[in-house]
């Protein structure tokens, strides 16, 4: 074989590894779980402490965010809604959606309550003092920071990112969803996860 | 329902009577409606400027909340942002898009709950002294979030 011969069938090789990479970096087996990410946690709740192994058997979709966010958690929290919303009676009953609020100074558990009711009767809404929360945004990989807004009268935004976390029946992060997602994508994701 | 369509109509003759002396048109102008417990909220919508100078929306003061500020929301590297910002520039012949996930007018400190399908009022002012009082109507974030082609008459 001459050498230019070799070269051509090495870059073909390696584009081909990068295609085969790409492909399994942008479409994860759903059921894989992330197994650096997610994990149990006890958060607070207007009805007591809860737990995410407390819906072991069912499929959890957790969204982070607070409730003076403008757009993107009701955002997320209506598409999470519209998704349930779609389910059908004995595949609902499977399937719980969390709200975390990384805002404990101004999110109540009662206020949190009534905000996550808003978009789905049965969505819960939860948070936990600073050191839980941190936690809990590190295990799924999230961020959120407090940033002070010194001419509103809001006093402070609290920056944060923005994914519908999935999590399967074990308990397991298989992946997550953006608020850009449609209702009937998360759908989709929710059955698979329902069907593994 | 249809009795709520009629008066987002008759308010819609109205508002756009009221912008005949200003260059800037507001198209798809809603409020989102929150739950009843919670103190803010935000009004998004299209500002055109017909002129041939840039235009810029300076304050607005929202019929419904105690403070009302002009925000953006900026996504950067995943993270959500939210900054409170001076003004939101139009620019000549052209517009600017206050939706989900970027600029807004926020309302903050709200005096009443704000159900889907009632109408509120904003008065907008501008950099060239103009005013616009708007009525707009309350709307759940999925269904603001919809294409205008959506919407069935």
């Amino acid at each position: 074989m001459t050498p230019i011969r070799i070269l051509l069938i090495t870059c073909i090789l390696a584009l081909v590894a990068t295609l085969v990479f790409i492909r399994q970096q942008t479409e994860p087996n759903s059921s894989a779980p992330l197994s650096t990410q997610g994990g149990d946690f006890t958060l607070n709740s207007a009805e007591g402490p809860v737990s995410l192994r407390d819906f072991r058997g069912q499929a959890v979709v957790l969204y982070i965010g607070y409730t003076y966010c403008p757009d993107v958690c009701p955002l997320s929290l209506a598409i999470l809604g519209q998704a349930l919303k779609q389910l059908p009676e004995e595949d609902a009953a499977r399937v719980q959606g969390l709200f975390i609020s990384v805002d404990p100074e101004r999110d109540s558990l009662e206020h949190l309550r009534d905000y996550a009711r808003f978009f789905h009767p049965s969505l819960i809404g939860l948070t936990a003092d600073k050191a839980t929360l941190d936690q809990v945004v590190q295990q799924y990989g999230a961020f959120y920071r407090r940033v002070e807004m010194r001419d509103s009268a809001m006093e402070y935004a609290v920056d944060h990112s923005s994914r519908l976390y999935l999590i399967n029946p074990k308990g397991e992060l298989v992946g997550s969803l953006s608020h850009s997602s449609s209702p009937d994508l998360l759908l989709r994701r929710i059955q698979e996860l329902l069907n593994d | 329902m249809r009795f709520s369509r009629m008066l987002a109509g008759l308010s819609l003759l109205a508002s756009s009577t009221l912008l005949a002396q200003s260059p800037i048109e507001i198209e798809e102008a809603y409020v989102r409606a929150v739950p009843p417990t919670q103190a803010n909220t935000a009004a998004f919508m299209r500002l055109i400027n017909t002129s041939d100078q840039d235009i810029s929306l300076v304050a607005a003061q929202a019929e419904v909340s105690a403070v009302t500020e002009l925000h953006t929301h900026l996504e950067v590297e995943g993270v959500m942002q939210m900054r409170q910002i001076d003004q939101i520039i139009i620019p000549a012949q052209g517009q600017a898009e206050l939706r989900p996930g970027g600029l807004h007018v926020m309302l903050i400190g709200l005096n009443k709950a704000l159900t889907e399908g009632e109408m509120t009022s904003l008065q907008l002012r501008f950099s060239d002294d103009s005013n616009i009082e708007i009525a707009l109507p309350v709307k759940s974030v999925m269904s603001g979030m919809m294409p205008h082609g959506h919407h069935k008459h």
